[in-house]
């Protein structure tokens, strides 16, 4: 048995338990239900992929108050103006948008890899293009972000990279995943730019395990959810998903146990992160995750983990920069979010058929890591 | 010595040299190839491979140096082949030659890479038959190791 296989078979054994499930009080929508089919194998795979709607639906449990919207932004990866000018005119564009929802959003939330390189000027560039954006924003961090100066310019602009807020009858909460990589500059004496550039090359194997909440990170999470109701909603926002889906290129956190662990007894969570730059959907433990898409340009789905209960993106044309990309459109209403991906330049966001043409999955890939940085003088 | 036998004697030199040359050419490389090969031929045989393999991994992934050495300018962006590619997973070098709707053309990889170099990255075409393009070429394939091959698949 692989080591891959073995660790799912544990995550399904330790988190897929009866009554470990998102909660089943919550209402059962139409797009709930086809869900479930797929679960249990009620519908072919076809026929579930046929059915699946545009809108990707979270069923939120007893949130009483009024309807609200939020909008997710994230992974802008903006070089200076000089040096690439399609991904500026990207975040233009949806901070236009952004702006322009009608019901307005209640907030916004830039869910981390504003630069690409962590410079000053990259940052400050992000800050003025954002402040098209009138309503409330909140940001977390992305490793893009930070590993430059190690935060330094990013807390001048948006504080602390782990947050909380409770809004409408649902705690929100910002979580920092990125700021707890392991040491891999000290002992090769790397400079800044040096550093950075090995947290911003994903298939890099230099930086390591990188992503993670961390020991401070998980007592902060346990603190914060202290005082909150079980069964009341929460949203947690994080750069990289909750669970462990492609550790090469850091698609999870390293102590994802822990962070289920605190969060078991919360019967209604949803994750909404960013990082991955693909449609990406999972449930474990009774926590939902949804990944959403980047402005800047579409990772391909790696070659192994990809969660079952995804339905994949469509197939995108590489000429198009601004095809695979977008922001996210996110409505509460009553018991239910939904999670509307603005993926720009196509009505169908979702392929219909994986084996099909349109689907990025259909052709299976073998890949093996790099080999220039494992004998590079680092 | 008369010129008559002069002359016979440098044909029948020349002749000799053009039969060793023959010999050399036909006989030798056969014969080398039906010696068995020794661990540190295939060794090296690999290396020569691998260091193609290396080079084309670090001009996939934007090394200005080896650019400059090779003389090549893969984007004017800042984008470099692995951000859309890492592991050089989606370049799909299995499937080529096809028809590349993105080309309107019957396509092989090195077209497909250099259409990369020219289109997302706005960098400049490099010579099919270059040194960059076989390295590229290499560390694409050597990525995907293991993978099936599937020509002709959209």
């Amino acid at each position: 048995m692989s080591e891959l296989e073995r660790e799912r078979r544990e995550i399904a054994t330790e988190l897929q338990r009866p009554g470990h499930s998102p909660d089943p009080k919550m209402r059962i929508t139409r797009r709930t239900f086809m869900h479930r089919s797929c679960l249990t194998g009620a519908a072919t795979v076809a026929q579930t992929f046929a059915w699946w709607p545009l809108i990707n639906t979270i069923d939120i449990a007893y949130a009483a108050e009024a309807p609200f919207k939020f909008a997710w932004l994230s992974d802008t990866h903006l070089y200076p103006e000089s040096v690439n000018t399609r991904f500026v005119e990207k975040v233009k564009r949806a901070a236009k948008e952004i702006q322009a929802m009608n019901p307005p959003a209640d907030f916004m939330i830039f869910g981390g890899d504003l630069a690409q390189l962590g410079r000053a000027n990259e940052l400050a560039l992000g800050v003025q293009l954002l402040s098209e954006v009138k309503i409330p924003k909140v940001f977390i961090p992305g490793e893009h972000d930070w590993y430059y100066d190690m935060g330094a310019e990013w807390r001048k602009h948006f504080d602390k990279p782990s947050w909380s807020m409770d809004h409408k009858g649902v705690r929100f909460i910002g979580l920092d995943t990125v700021s707890h990589g392991p040491d891999y500059w000290s002992a090769r004496k790397m400079s800044p730019e040096e550093r950075m550039d090995h947290m911003a090359t994903l298939d890099g194997s230099v930086a390591g395990p990188w992503a993670g909440v961390g020991h401070e990170g998980l007592d902060w999470l346990s603190k914060t959810l202290s005082d909150w109701d079980k069964a009341r909603p929460v949203v947690i926002f994080t750069h990289n998903p909750l669970y462990e889906y492609y550790p090469p290129w850091n698609f999870w956190v390293r102590d994802w146990r822990e962070v289920n662990d605190i969060l078991k007894p919360y019967k209604n969570v949803t994750n909404i992160h960013g990082h991955v730059h693909q449609v990406l959907y999972n449930e474990i433990g009774s926590m939902r995750s949804i990944g959403m898409l980047a402005t800047s340009w579409p990772w391909p789905y790696a070659p192994e983990g990809v969660p079952k209960l995804t339905v994949p993106m469509i197939r995108v044309d590489p000429g198009d920069i601004y095809d695979g990309v977008g922001w996210g459109d996110l409505s509460m209403k009553n018991d239910k979010v939904d999670t509307e991906y603005v993926m720009w330049g196509r009505k169908q966001v979702f392929a219909t058929d994986i084996s099909g043409p349109d689907s990025s999955l259909s052709q299976p890939e073998v890949l093996r890591p790099r080999i220039a940085d494992k004998i590079w003088p680092y | 010595m008369t010129n008559r036998k002069k002359f016979l004697f440098a044909g029948c030199g020349a002749s000799a040299v053009a039969a060793l040359v023959a010999i050399a050419i036909l006989v030798g490389p056969a014969r080398a190839n039906k010696d068995p090969v020794t661990p540190e031929q295939l060794n090296a045989y690999n290396q020569v491979f691998l260091d193609e393999v290396k080079k084309g991994d670090l001009l996939f992934h934007g090394d200005d140096a080896t650019q400059k050495q090779m003389g090549v300018k893969l984007t004017t962006s800042a984008m470099a082949c692995a951000m859309c590619h890492p592991f050089a997973s989606d370049t799909h070098p299995m499937s080529f030659p096809k028809f590349q709707v993105s080309m309107n053309q019957f396509a092989t990889l090195r077209d497909m890479i250099n259409w990369c170099i020219e289109k997302p990255n706005q960098g400049e075409k490099i010579d099919p038959e270059s040194e960059a393009m076989k390295a590229l070429e290499a560390y694409i394939y050597w990525s995907n190791t293991g993978s099936v091959l599937v020509p002709g698949k959209y």
